[in-house]
C-alpha cells in the first residue's frame, strides 16, 4: 500500500532520476532516456492522482504528502511540461551534476505543489532553495559562485521567517494543515509566512535575488530556475493568501517596478530577470484582488508564463551558449547568423507583451479586466503601463539589440537541435494556448466566463502594442544599450555586508586589541593590586576578625583575671551594691 | 529565412509606411467598437489607448532613463571595489 502511494507521487520519480543519472554518466543513450522519460512519466501521472495520498503519522505531526484539487492539477501540469521542455533544451551538456540539480528542484517544486501540511512544504520549500543554488554555481564563474551565496543567504533567510511563521501557527492554533487563511482571521503568524512566500515570488523589497542570481545562473540552470521558484510561491500564495489586499498593491507595484528596470538594464538574461519580477506580479496582484475572476487569472497568467518566459530564457541561453555573450551593447545583427533563435525569441518576446492569437494575450488580460470589474481602476492602469513597458524592453528593445541595430559581428551559428527543439515546443505551446484558449480555461480552478477576443479588447491591445512601437522607434537612439548596470536593493546587503566586514576590520578588531592591550597594560596591574588588596583584606581584615576575636578572649581572660583580687571584703561589697541596685529598680517600677 | 529578413531590412521604408497604416486602422477600429463593461472615464474615449501607450511608452523611457543616468547607474565593478 505504501509502495504504491510512494510511486504515485512525482517528485519520487525526479528523486530517483537523481540517484541513477551518476550511475549513467558513460551510457549516453540511457542517460538522455532517463532526462527525457522522467519528466513524460511525471506528465502522465499526474492524470491519475488520487485526490488525497500519502497521509503519514509522524512524530505526533500528520503529514500529507499529497492533496490534489484543481489549482494543484493545473500547477502539476504546466511544471511538468516545463519540466520536459527544460530537459530536452538540457539534454546536450554532459555534467551530470546539472541534470541532477534540476531535478531535484523539480522534485521540491511537485513537493511543495502537492503538499497538504507546512511542515512537508517547508522540507521541499528548502529543497528547492538548495538544489537550484547549484544551478547558479554550474556555470563557474567568479560572478555565479558570488551570486549564489548570496541566493542562497537571502533564500536561507526567507525560509526561517516561514519557519518562524509555521511554529508560532502551530503554537496558536495546534494545526499545521496548510489551507486557506481568512483575511479577517490573519494573525502575526499568518504574515510571517506570507512574508516567506513573498520572499521566493520576488516581491519588492525582497526581490533583490532574483535579478541577482539569474543573469549569472548557467544557460540551461536558468532556464529551470525562471519556471519555478516564483511560480511555486505564486501557487502557495494562491493556496493560502486570496483576498488580501496588500498583494494586490505589492503585485501592481512589481508589474511597473520590475519593467522600470528592464527598460535600462543591459544584460539580456538580467532584463529578462525584471521581467519576472513583472510579470509575476500581475499573478500576485490578481490573487490580492481575489475574486474568482483575478485568480482564475493569476493561475492562467502563470501557466502561459512559464512557458513563454522558458522560452525567452532559452533565445537568450542559445545566443550566451554559442557567442559567450548575453550582454546588448556586445551583440547586434545576428539575424543572419541565427536566425531560429530570433524567431523563437520574438513569439516570446509577442508572447509576453500579449499580442492577440498569443498565450499572454488570453492570460494577462483576464487579470486587468478583472481589475477593472471589481472596481480597481488605478490598479489596471498600472498593469496597462507595465504591458507598454514589456513590450518595449522585451517585445522590441530585446531582439532589436540582440538580432537587428548595428551589427557587431559576433562570431555566431545557430544552435544544436535540442535547443531549438525545446524553444520550437515551448513556441508551438505559446500559440496554441493563444489560438485555443478554452484548453486552458478548462483546466483553472473556477469556472472561466471571459472572451478576452472581444472587439473592446482586441483594439486596446492593438492601440496599447501599436504606438508603444512607435514610441520605441522615436526614441531608439535614447535606448541605445550601455554597459553599466543599475543599483537596486541588493546594493543594502552587498554594500551593507562589505561595510560591516569594513566596520568588522576597521573599527571591532582594532576595538577589540585596544581592549586587549587596556586589559593587559591596566586590567593585569588592576588585577595584581586587586589580588594584593584582598590578600591584605585577608591578612588585616579576615585574620583580624578572626584572630582578633581570639585576641580579645585572651586579653577579656587577663583583664577578668585582674578583677580577680581574691579579697572577701571586695566581694561583699560589689554584692551589697548589686543588691541596692537590684532593689532600687524592683521599687521604682 | 535569412533571405526574407534580408529583404525586409532593405525595404524599411515599406514596412514603416506599413506600420503607420496599421496605427491609423487602430485607431479608426476604435471608432467602430462597442463598448459594452465601462469600468473607468477611459474607456469612453476613442483612441484613449493609442495615446496612453504612446505616453506611457515615452514617459517609461524618460522616467528610467533619467533615473538611471542620475542616480543607479554605476560602472560594471561597482560591487567589486
Amino acid at each position: 500500500m505504501i509502495s504504491s502511494t510512494v510511486l504515485i507521487h512525482p517528485t519520487t520519480w525526479f528523486l530517483g532520476g537523481a540517484v541513477l543519472l551518476p550511475f549513467l554518466e558513460k551510457k549516453d543513450k540511457l542517460r538522455k532516456a532517463v532526462l527525457i522519460g522522467i519528466p513524460l512519466i511525471a506528465f502522465t501521472l499526474i492524470h491519475w492522482l488520487p485526490d488525497s495520498f500519502g497521509h503519514v503519522s509522524y512524530l505526533g505531526f500528520d503529514l500529507v504528502f499529497g492533496r490534489v484539487d484543481r489549482l494543484t492539477r493545473v500547477f502539476l501540469h504546466v511544471f511538468t511540461i516545463m519540466a520536459f521542455i527544460g530537459c530536452i533544451y538540457g539534454l546536450h551538456v554532459k555534467e551530470t551534476g546539472q541534470h541532477i540539480a534540476a531535478f531535484l528542484y523539480v522534485g521540491g517544486s511537485l513537493g511543495v505543489t502537492l503538499c497538504g501540511d507546512y511542515l512537508t512544504l517547508y522540507i521541499f520549500w528548502e529543497m528547492m532553495a538548495f538544489s537550484s543554488v547549484f544551478l547558479i554555481w554550474y556555470r563557474k564563474k567568479r560572478q555565479s559562485i558570488e551570486a549564489g551565496f548570496r541566493y542562497i543567504l537571502v533564500h536561507t533567510t526567507g525560509g526561517l521567517v516561514l519557519l518562524a511563521g509555521i511554529f508560532l501557527r502551530y503554537q496558536n492554533i495546534h494545526d499545521l494543515s496548510f489551507v486557506q487563511i481568512a483575511t479577517n482571521g490573519a494573525t502575526f503568524a499568518d504574515y510571517l509566512i506570507m512574508i516567506g512566500f513573498m520572499l521566493n515570488a520576488a516581491v519588492p523589497p525582497i526581490h533583490a535575488w532574483l535579478p541577482d542570481a539569474y543573469p549569472e545562473a548557467s544557460v540551461t540552470g536558468a532556464v529551470f530556475m525562471c519556471a519555478f521558484t516564483t511560480k511555486t510561491a505564486v501557487y502557495v500564495l494562491a493556496r493560502g493568501f486570496p483576498g488580501f489586499e496588500a498583494l494586490a498593491i505589492l503585485g501592481a507595484i512589481m508589474t511597473v517596478y520590475g519593467v522600470g528596470y528592464a527598460v535600462v538594464e543591459n544584460d539580456a538574461r538580467r532584463i529578462l530577470a525584471y521581467h519576472i519580477v513583472s510579470q509575476v506580479g500581475y499573478m500576485v496582484c490578481g490573487i490580492g484582488i481575489g475574486t474568482a475572476m483575478a485568480v482564475n487569472g493569476a493561475v492562467a497568467h502563470a501557466y502561459a508564463h512559464i512557458i513563454y518566459k522558458g522560452l525567452l530564457f532559452m533565445g537568450a541561453g542559445a545566443v550566451l551558449e554559442m557567442t559567450g555573450k548575453s550582454k546588448l551593447n556586445e551583440l547586434g545583427g545576428l539575424y543572419k547568423r541565427m536566425p531560429w533563435a530570433m524567431v523563437f525569441t520574438v513569439i516570446g518576446g509577442i508572447s509576453i507583451s500579449g499580442f492577440p492569437l498569443t498565450s499572454g494575450f488570453i492570460s494577462k488580460s483576464m487579470i486587468i479586466a478583472a481589475a477593472g470589474v471589481s472596481h480597481h481602476p488605478v490598479l489596471m492602469l498600472m498593469m496597462d503601463l507595465a504591458a507598454v513597458g514589456t513590450f518595449l524592453s522585451v517585445g522590441i528593445k530585446l531582439p532589436y539589440f540582440i538580432w537587428f541595430g548595428k551589427d557587431s559581428g559576433v562570431e555566431a551559428k545557430d544552435a544544436p537541435w535540442n535547443m531549438n527543439l525545446g524553444m520550437a515546443i515551448a513556441a508551438f505551446l505559446c500559440f496554441f494556448l493563444g489560438i485555443f484558449p478554452d484548453y486552458l480555461y478548462k483546466m483553472l480552478p473556477y469556472p472561466v466566463y471571459w472572451h478576452p477576443y472581444n472587439t473592446y479588447h482586441l483594439s486596446e491591445t492593438l492601440q496599447l502594442l501599436g504606438f508603444t512601437g512607435l514610441g520605441f522607434f522615436i526614441m531608439v537612439k535614447k535606448l541605445k544599450p550601455e554597459p553599466k548596470i543599475n543599483l537596486d536593493v541588493d546594493w543594502f546587503y552587498r554594500k551593507g555586508a562589505r561595510a560591516f566586514l569594513g566596520f568588522a576590520s576597521r573599527r571591532v578588531v582594532p576595538t577589540n586589541d585596544w581592549v586587549n592591550d587596556v586589559y593587559r597594560n591596566i586590567g593585569m596591574r588592576a588585577t595584581m593590586a586587586l589580588a594584593k588588596a584582598f590578600s591584605w583584606f585577608d591578612w588585616e581584615g579576615i585574620d583580624w576578625t578572626v584572630d582578633g576575636s581570639a585576641k580579645g578572649v585572651v586579653e577579656g581572660g587577663n583583664r577578668l583575671r585582674s578583677l580577680m583580687t581574691g579579697k572577701i571584703q571586695h566581694y561583699i561589697g560589689a554584692a551589697v551594691a548589686l543588691t541596692f541596685i537590684i532593689l532600687i529598680l524592683v521599687v521604682l517600677i | 529565412m535569412v533571405r526574407l529578413l534580408n529583404y525586409l531590412n532593405e525595404h524599411s521604408v515599406m514596412l514603416k509606411r506599413i506600420f503607420f497604416v496599421f496605427l491609423i486602422l487602430t485607431v479608426v477600429f476604435d471608432l467602430y467598437v462597442k463598448r459594452h463593461e465601462m469600468h473607468f472615464f477611459g474607456d469612453a474615449i476613442i483612441g484613449f489607448w493609442s495615446l496612453f501607450g504612446i505616453i506611457g511608452c515615452l514617459g517609461m523611457i524618460i522616467v528610467c532613463k533619467g533615473l538611471s543616468h542620475v542616480w543607479l547607474m554605476k560602472k560594471e565593478d561597482y560591487y567589486d571595489k
